[in-house]
C-alpha cells in the first residue's frame, strides 16, 4: 500500500524532503555560498553588480549604540521597512507608513512609538530573528508599493513571487498571497495562499492555502487563478542571474513587484520549501531530471537558460 | 555519490561482523549473552580432624568440561594450604597442612552452568583390559553370558546388559549353572564389579564416575554410577537398578574413573555435605569471570574490566546511538517533528532517574508553566541571553517546587531530578514557543508530541537490560548502529509524512 502510494508520487515527479536535501541542497549548494544569502545586506550589495534591482537600501544598523543616530533620518524617511539582515520566514520585519508626533504608524495602522521601534532594533541586533541567535544587523530599506494587479486577492501586506532556480534555470513559480490568518505575511506556513504560476505565459494556476487546494482567496473571495503576472519574463531572468551570483545550484528567488520600480528582488532562500509543487500541481523532480537532460548550450546565458525553461515546462 | 556511502556502511557493517564473529567462534562467547541460563551453585562443606602429622584431603571438584563451565570459584581452607591438581579428566582440590585439635572447616563454592547441546568431541576411549583381581575361569564366564548379544549394536548390548541388573536375561537365557555362578560372584565382589565385568566382557568401554545428581539438595554421599561408551557417547548407568538415565543426564560428575572423590591422608574427614541450589543467572556472568582471566587481546580490553562503578555508565552510553538512530530513521523516514535533533535523547537520559511517566510529567508540566512566563517576557523585550536566563531562573524554580512538593506528598520522583534537563527544558520552552508563535498552535503540539514520543522510545530502548548487555558484551556492535546511519543518510526517498502532505499526487488522475 505504502509502497504504491510512494510509486505514485514518484511517478508525479515530486520533490521529497530527502531528496532535495541529499540530491539537490548538499550536491548544488556549496557550504561557502550560504553566507551570500543568509545575510540580506550581503545579497543586496552582490544584485547591484548583476543588474538585479533590489529595493533601494537607506540604512545599515550594527551596533546598539548607532541605533539612536538614526531617529532623526527615520522620521523623515516617512516611509521604510525595518528589517533583520538574517532573519528568516518573514519573523522581525516592521512597515512604517508615515510618522506621527506619538511614533511611527505601521502598516496595519497601529502606531509604534520610538522607544519600541528602537526596542525593536536592539532585538534584531542581538539575534532574537537570526537562525542561529547569532548577533545581526538591522537593515532598513524603502518600502514597496506593491503592484495593483494581485489587490484583489491580497488581504493587506505585500505579496511576492518565489521562484525555484537549479542551475540557472527556473523551473516553477508562485505568487505568494497574505491572508487574515498570515497577518499581511506572504509565508505559507503562517498561512499565506501559494498560486501556481504557468512557466511560458506567467499566468497563474490554481492555490495552495496550507495543504489543501483552493481556486478563491479567503479572506476577497476573488479566484486566484487565470491572471497574468506582470514582467514575468525579466523576473525569470534575475532568478536565473541570481545564480551567476551566487553559484548556489538549487535556490529559490523571492520578488516583489513595485509599481514604479517594477520587480525588485527581496531575498534569496538556499533550502527552499517544496510547498510550490502543491500550488502548481505538478512535481519538481521532473523538471529536474529534465534540465540535467538538457543540451549544455542551453546553460551559456540567463537568457538561453530562461528561453529553454519556458518551452521545455509547459507541459510537465 | 552513492557509492561510497554503501560502501562505508558495508565496511562497517562487516567489521561488527567479523569482531562478533570471532568473540563467538574463537573465544566462545555466548550469541545472546541476555539469555537466561540456568546454573547451579555448588556449595561443599567438610570438617576435617588431624593429629600432629600433616595431612592431606583431595576431594574431586567439578571441572569446566564441554559439557559444563565452572566459574566464580570460591575456596576456604582456613589454616590449611590449599592446590588444585588436575588428574586425568578431573580437577582435584588438595587441602594440606597440620590442624588444630578443633578441626579445620574447608569449602568449596562455585556456579555451574549445564551446557547440554553442546556437541561434545570426544575420542574414543580403548577398550581397557580386565581388572588383575578377575580370574580367567571369571572371564569366560562373563563372555559366555554376553555371548547371545554379541552381534548387537553397541548401544543395544548396553541396553541389554543393564537389564541383567534386575535379572532380566533375555530370551534364550543363559544355562541355569552359569546363573548361578553369576550370583556367587556378585554376591562375592559386588553388584558394581559384575556390572563392569559384563561390560569388558561385551567389548564395551566402561569406567565408573562419582558425582551428583543436579536437583536441589544437600547430601552427604556421592552418587556412583556407570558411563558406557556407546560409540558414540558415554551413555549414563544406574549400577543398582539397571536404568540408564535419560539425555540430557542432571549428573554432576566430580571424579571420573579410578579416582575416587575423595580422598584422606592421615587425617579424618567428617560431616562433609554438598549443597546444589538452582539460579538463573544471565549468559554474560557465566563469561564474566572468564574475561576476566582470559589473556586474549579483546578479553583484556573488554569493557568488563571497567571498575563497576564506570560500567554502569557505559552500559547505557552504548546505546544512546541506537537512539540516535531512531531519531534519524523518525525524522528522515517518517517525518516526525521534534524540538531539536538530539533534544529527545537528553530528555530520555534525564528520565533515567525520574522514571518515565514521572519525567513526561515534570517536563510537560515545567514546559506547560514555561510557555505561559515566556510569551509574557516576550513582552518586557529582553536580549536574547537575559530572556534565556529568565527562563532557566524559571526552570529550576519550578523543579525546587515540585521537589518541595514531592517531599510533602512522599513522592521520591519529584526530587529526583539530576542537573542534566534544566538546560534541556530551558531550550524546549524556547523552541516551544517559537514554534507556537511562527508555525501556530497545531505545529507547536504536534512538534511537543513527537519530541515526547521520541523521548519516550529512546529511554525504553536505552533501559532494555537485554540490549544494553549486548552491547556491552559486543560493543562492536557500534559499528553496526553507524552503518545503519549511514545508509539512512543516504535515503533520498520520500517521507512517509510526504504521502499525506502530497496526497493529491497520488492517485493516478
Amino acid at each position: 500500500m505504502i509502497f504504491k502510494a510512494f510509486h505514485w508520487l514518484h511517478k508525479a515527479g515530486i520533490l521529497g524532503m530527502n531528496r532535495r536535501n541529499a540530491d539537490y541542497i548538499m550536491r548544488c549548494n556549496p557550504r561557502s555560498a550560504f553566507p551570500l544569502v543568509d545575510d540580506k545586506v550581503v545579497t543586496k550589495h552582490l544584485a547591484e553588480g548583476h543588474r538585479i534591482p533590489t529595493p533601494p537600501l537607506y540604512h545599515v544598523i550594527e551596533h546598539h549604540g548607532d541605533i539612536v543616530k538614526v531617529e532623526k533620518t527615520l522620521s523623515d524617511l516617512h516611509e521604510f521597512v525595518v528589517k533583520p539582515a538574517r532573519g528568516a520566514g518573514g519573523s522581525g520585519i516592521i512597515l512604517v507608513i508615515g510618522s506621527t508626533t506619538e511614533g511611527f504608524v505601521k502598516k496595519s495602522g497601529e502606531v509604534i512609538s520610538w522607544v519600541d521601534l528602537s526596542y525593536h532594533m536592539s532585538d534584531i541586533l542581538s539575534g532574537i530573528y537570526s537562525l542561529e541567535g547569532i548577533e545581526d544587523r538591522v537593515l532598513i530599506e524603502s518600502l514597496v508599493h506593491a503592484d495593483p494587479v494581485f489587490d484583489a486577492v491580497t488581504y493587506s501586506g505585500v505579496p511576492d513571487i518565489r521562484i525555484v532556480v537549479y542551475r540557472g534555470v527556473p523551473m516553477m513559480g508562485m505568487v505568494r498571497l497574505p491572508t487574515r490568518a498570515s497577518d499581511g505575511k506572504a509565508n505559507l506556513h503562517r498561512g499565506a495562499i501559494g498560486v501556481g504560476i504557468e512557466m511560458s505565459q506567467g499566468t497563474t494556476l490554481t492555490g495552495v492555502h496550507h495543504s489543501g487546494i483552493v481556486t478563491h482567496h479567503p479572506d476577497t473571495g476573488k479566484p486566484v487563478s487565470g491572471m497574468q503576472v506582470p514582467h514575468w519574463e525579466s523576473m525569470l531572468l534575475m532568478a536565473a542571474r541570481a545564480f551567476d551570483m551566487t553559484n548556489l545550484g538549487y535556490i529559490g528567488a523571492d520578488m516583489v513587484i513595485d509599481q514604479e520600480r517594477g520587480p525588485l528582488l527581496l531575498e534569496l532562500n538556499a533550502r527552499p520549501g517544496l510547498q510550490i509543487q502543491i500550488a502548481n500541481q505538478a512535481g519538481l523532480l521532473s523538471r529536474l531530471q529534465l534540465v540535467d537532460k538538457a543540451p549544455s548550450d542551453i546553460f551559456a546565458t540567463p537568457e538561453s537558460r530562461v528561453a529553454w525553461a519556458r518551452q521545455a515546462f509547459v507541459f510537465l | 555519490m552513492k557509492r561510497p556511502a554503501i560502501l562505508v556502511a558495508v565496511a562497517l557493517f562487516l567489521l561488527s561482523l567479523a569482531l562478533i564473529g570471532y568473540r563467538i567462534i574463537w573465544l566462545g562467547y555466548p550469541i545472546f549473552p541476555a539469555a537466561p541460563g540456568k546454573a547451579w551453585q555448588l556449595t561443599m562443606d567438610a570438617h576435617v580432624k588431624g593429629g600432629e602429622n600433616e595431612i592431606t584431603v583431595m576431594i574431586g571438584l567439578p571441572y569446566t568440561h564441554g559439557g559444563e563451565v565452572v566459574v566464580e570459584e570460591r575456596i576456604r581452607s582456613g589454616s590449611l594450604n590449599f592446590n588444585l591438581l588436575r588428574e586425568g579428566q578431573n580437577q582435584v582440590g588438595v587441602w594440606s597442612g597440620v590442624v588444630s585439635d578443633r578441626g579445620e572447616a574447608i569449602g568449596y563454592r562455585s556456579i555451574i552452568h549445564m551446557r547440554p547441546r553442546r556437541p561434545l568431541k570426544v575420542k574414543p576411549p580403548d577398550l581397557e583390559p580386565y581388572p588383575e583381581a578377575v580370574e580367567n575361569a571369571e572371564k569366560a564366564l562373563a563372555k559366555r553370558l554376553v555371548s547371545n548379544w554379541n552381534r548387537l549394536s553397541p548401544p543395544a548390548r548396553l541396553r541389554a546388559i543393564a537389564a541383567t541388573v534386575t535379572g532380566a536375561w533375555g530370551t534364550p537365557p543363559p544355562e541355569a549353572q552359569d546363573l548361578r555362578q553369576w550370583s556367587t560372584f556378585q554376591q562375592q565382589h559386588g553388584r558394581l564389579p559384575a556390572l563392569l565385568l559384563l561390560l569388558r566382557a561385551a567389548g564395551l568401554p566402561a569406567r565408573t564416575v562419582q558425582g551428583l545428581r543436579l536437583v536441589e539438595s544437600v547430601t552427604t554421599n556421592l552418587l556412583t554410577w556407570v558411563e558406557v561408551w556407546n560409540g558414540q557417547e558415554w551413555e549414563k548407568l544406574q549400577p543398582e537398578t539397571g536404568e540408564i538415565y535419560r539425555k540430557p543426564a542432571q549428573l554432576l560428575p566430580l571424579a571420573i574413573g579410578k579416582v575416587p572423590a575423595m580422598r584422606i591422608l592421615k587425617g579424618e574427614l567428617s560431616e562433609i555435605r554438598w549443597v546444589l541450589s538452582q539460579q538463573t543467572i544471565s549468559q554474560w556472568r557465566i563469561h564474566f569471570e572468564r574475561i576476566m582471566r582470559s589473556d586474549h587481546f579483546l578479553d583484556r580490553w573488554s569493557l568488563f574490566r571497567l571498575p563497576p562503578e564506570f560500567q554502569r555508565t557505559f552500559r547505557i552510553l552504548l546505546l544512546v546511538p541506537i537512539g540516535a538512530l531512531m531519531i534519524v530513521a523518525l525524522r528522515n523516514l517518517v517525518g516526525f517533528p521534534t524540538f531539536g535533533i538530539f533534544m529527545p535523547v537528553l530528555m530520555a537520559l534525564a528520565f533515567r532517574n525520574t522514571g518515565l511517566a514521572y519525567g513526561l510529567g515534570i517536563f510537560g508540566g515545567v514546559v506547560f508553566i514555561g510557555y505561559f512566563v515566556r510569551r509574557w517576557v516576550d513582552r518586557l523585550r529582553l536580549l536574547l541571553v537575559s530572556r534565556l536566563s529568565v527562563i532557566l531562573t524559571l526552570v529550576i524554580a519550578c523543579i525546587t517546587i515540585f521537589a518541595l512538593v514531592g517531599n510533602k506528598l512522599g513522592i521520591r520522583q519529584f526530587m529526583a531530578v539530576g542537573l542534566l534537563p534544566f538546560v534541556i527544558l530551558t531550550m524546549i520552552i524556547e523552541r516551544f514557543f517559537v514554534i507556537m508563535e511562527e508555525a501556530g498552535i497545531r505545529e507547536g503540539l504536534w512538534t511537543a508530541a513527537g519530541t515526547a514520543a521520541v523521548a519516550t522510545i529512546t529511554h525504553e530502548i536505552i533501559h532494555l537490560e537485554p540490549l544494553q548487555l549486548t552491547f556491552f558484551v559486543y560493543p562492536e556492535l557500534l559499528f553496526a548502529v553507524a552503518a545503519l546511519q549511514v545508509l539512512l543518510g543516504r535515503y533520498a526517498g520520500y517521507r512517509l509524512s510526504e504521502l499525506i502532505r502530497f496526497r493529491r499526487f497520488r492517485s493516478p488522475s
